[in-house]
């Protein structure tokens, strides 16, 4: 056995039942106490940016369509939008309504996805189970639209390729009445199964001067008081005639997290009505020249977890000269570590799962800076080879 | 002539393998039914048997660091447990094979022994989930004990014996569940905390520390700790159903009150989150023993009363 004062460390990840990707968290514990916990991040390091930049303006849109493959579609936006301001061109009003639309249905599955995974976390696989079936119908919704039920392709730089008929609204509506009534009991479940909030009231209680200190984004931040969404303080694509309501809750709690999921869940449906209802006649694309003027731009757009973040840099060619993206998760991190500390460790998948994670869309190359020699240190691909070789021997 | 019905007793019927391939039956119920209850499909008949004979066909790995005996010897000893068990219970609404005064104890203590062999072997391995759920397997053994005892015992005290036979040949003329309903609940909550069924399954809850004790069993190990949870479950279904549902006097009695028993523990899994270890703890002893000794107190009163 270990030695007595030696911490007892638990390693969840990089492979591990609660997790749905790689990632690797240790905790300290004292019994079931965590005192310490750690993260790192990289299993799951794809090369995306850089392989954008080795691909046209067009092709680099399918590449970063794959960032995520549960918010793929916002990512595709951030990147439309972001080219379309390089270029100096705006996409048609119906186009702009029908990638609201796409989005918002996104952010169902998103949901309901998000909520049968955090269920389950908590071993109540009743939820998870029904949350899931339920997710079909925005799934079949999706298929309907755009052909896929994941990675939708729906954008094109300058519009979008599919389009709303009055038979696809008329299933939409119908699919949503169907989501309506189901999310109503999931929110009567959320607020009052008392074996329910016993793992989720009071529990990853995190302060409103804690999320803003920490930087936190989306629904994390939003059941912490913070009113902030993109959708609100910079609007884009549709959103920009058509007010979204804020759903905060001052709690903080795991509770507060599933609440404000689940009233987000029927804020976007009243969204989806009014787009539906309010679809502007016209064309769904304009041209935009193969050759992107040089300049830099930032985009922003509301993914389901929160603000997702993209900056573009054009030299004036085909290619993109360099593409950043930071996914919501990455700031979300932060506050795993701090809230578990002085949990229970039964409590720490719940509290993991708050955040939604998603591991293998935030992985991004990390420089490494040596402090002890004082500067950076480039490795060639021949001594990371090597290195890779002795430390997973 | 003897000794051929004592070893067909033992291996074949009531005890071995009928109570083994009850055990895998009564699990597919279960697995079945809470799979229809969340709008899955579930498994098909045939297979916690395909389980079984898959793991027992795989080969052993043993882990670094452990005691190499015990490690065999823990599952088997576990198995060993909870068949002898079975010949001191009216299994299939025959009479005990054997019976004994106070053999009530002795089969609670041969059903802790696998719970037992549970948390030893959790400790006997280096891996830190199975260490933890060793850990919680013996916490949560030693709250819904004294419980489900305590629930057993009720009956019991009412029959004025403590032998099995005899308490289930009272309770066949008496509904005790009526009289006694709070020692029911607590015997059936207690059943699925000694199982370890949601929502008591803190001790192997994958999302936090993969499969608990028994993370480094492969094999034949882990094959012989779940035939042992099947025979549990059928023993501790017929322990409840003889004492507290109007007793098991045939084999069609036996099967529609373990079976209904069983399917109210299915929607019991299916509708409950799975408790903290420490929430398991304090239900337990807040509320679950304190309640069956009121209802012990109430008896004694009540008999003094009637005397």
């Amino acid at each position: 056995m270990t030695a007595e004062r030696e911490p007892f460390r638990i390693p969840i990840g990089p492979q591990h039942p609660s997790l749905k990707e790689p990632g690797h968290f240790e905790f300290s514990v004292d019994g079931e106490i965590v005192t310490q916990a750690s993260l790192r991040l990289g299993y799951v390091h794809r090369g995306i940016e850089k392989g954008a930049e080795q691909r046209s303006w067009v092709q680099a849109l399918y590449l970063l369509e794959r960032v995520c493959g549960i918010c793929s579609h916002v990512h595709a936006t951030a990147y439309c939008l972001g080219v379309e301001k390089l270029a100096g061109v705006e996409a048609p009003p119906r186009a702009q309504a029908i990638r609201s639309l796409v989005a918002e249905l996104e952010r169902i599955h998103s949901h309901l996805l998000w909520l049968g995974v955090a269920a389950h976390e908590a071993g109540f696989d009743m939820l998870f189970m029904h949350s899931w079936r339920d997710r079909e119908t925005v799934m079949n919704l999706l298929e309907g639209i755009t052909g896929n039920r994941v990675n939708y392709s729906a954008n094109l730089l300058g519009g979008v390729k599919c389009d709303i008929d009055q038979r696809l609204a008329d299933a939409i509506r119908a699919g949503l009445d169907y989501l309506e009534e189901r999310t109503q009991h999931y929110l009567d479940v959320v607020l009052n199964d008392a074996l329910f909030l016993r793992r989720t009231r009071g529990i990853g209680v995190m302060s409103r001067e804690d999320a803003e200190r920490l930087g936190v984004v989306g629904p994390t931040a939003r059941a912490s008081g913070v009113a902030r969404d993109v959708r609100v303080d910079a609007p884009y694509a549709a959103y920009r005639t058509l007010p979204v309501q804020i759903v905060t809750e001052m709690a903080g709690d795991l509770q507060a997290r599933f609440i404000v999921r689940v009233r987000e869940l029927f804020e976007t449906y009243r969204l989806i009505r009014t787009l539906l209802d309010t679809l502007p006649e016209g064309e769904l694309t304009v041209r935009i020249p193969r050759r992107i003027p040089p300049g830099e731009a930032i985009s922003r757009v509301e993914a389901p977890r929160g603000e997702l973040f993209y900056y573009l840099k054009s030299n004036g060619s085909d290619q993109p000269e360099r593409i950043k993206i930071r996914t919501p998760t990455l700031p979300n991190f932060a506050s795993v570590l701090v809230l578990t500390v002085g949990r229970q460790l039964a409590d720490v998948p719940m509290i993991l799962a708050g955040i939604d994670p998603c591991f293998s869309c935030n992985d991004r190359m990390v420089a490494i800076h040596d402090t002890g020699e004082g500067r950076d240190r480039r490795w060639t691909w021949e001594q990371l080879r090597q290195h890779g070789i002795e430390v997973y021997r | 002539m003897s000794t051929l019905n004592a070893l067909i007793t033992l291996v074949v019927f009531p005890g071995g393998l009928a109570i083994l391939l009850t055990g895998m039956i009564y699990e597919w119920v279960d697995r079945k039914l809470v799979a229809r209850l969340q709008n899955r499909m579930g498994p098909r008949w045939y297979q916690p048997l395909a389980d079984t004979v898959k793991l027992l066909a795989k080969e052993e790995v043993l882990p670094n660091g452990v005691h190499a005996q015990m490690f065999y010897a823990l599952p088997v000893i576990a198995l060993a447990g909870a068949l002898t068990a079975t010949l001191y219970v009216p299994v299939f609404g025959l009479r005990p094979a054997y019976s004994f005064n106070g053999d009530l104890i002795v089969t609670v203590y041969l059903l802790s022994v696998l719970t037992l062999c549970m948390g030893l072997a959790g400790a006997n391995t280096l891996n830190r989930y199975a260490l933890i759920g060793a850990t919680r397997t013996l916490t949560q053994l030693f709250s819904y004990e004294a419980p489900f005892l305590l629930a057993l015992l009720g009956p019991a005290l009412v029959a004025g014996s403590w032998q099995i036979g005899e308490i289930a040949d009272y309770a066949e003329r008496h509904w005790l569940i009526l009289t006694q309903p709070v020692g029911f609940l607590v015997a059936i909550i207690g059943l699925m905390g000694k199982l370890e069924l949601p929502p008591f399954d803190a001790p192997e809850a994958e999302t936090e520390i993969v499969a608990g004790a028994l993370t480094e069993y492969s094999g034949r190990g882990l094959a012989l700790f779940r035939l042992g949870k099947g025979v549990e479950l059928v023993i501790g279904l017929t322990l409840v159903a003889a004492f507290y549902l109007g007793g098991v006097a045939n084999p069609l009695l036996f099967f529609a009150k373990t079976l209904l028993l069983l399917a109210g523990m299915a929607a019991m899994q299916t509708l409950l989150t799975r408790l903290r270890i420490d929430q398991t703890v304090g239900l337990w002893w807040r509320y679950g023993a304190l309640l069956v000794l009121a209802q012990y107190l109430a008896v004694i009163v009540w008999q003094g009363v009637m005397a």
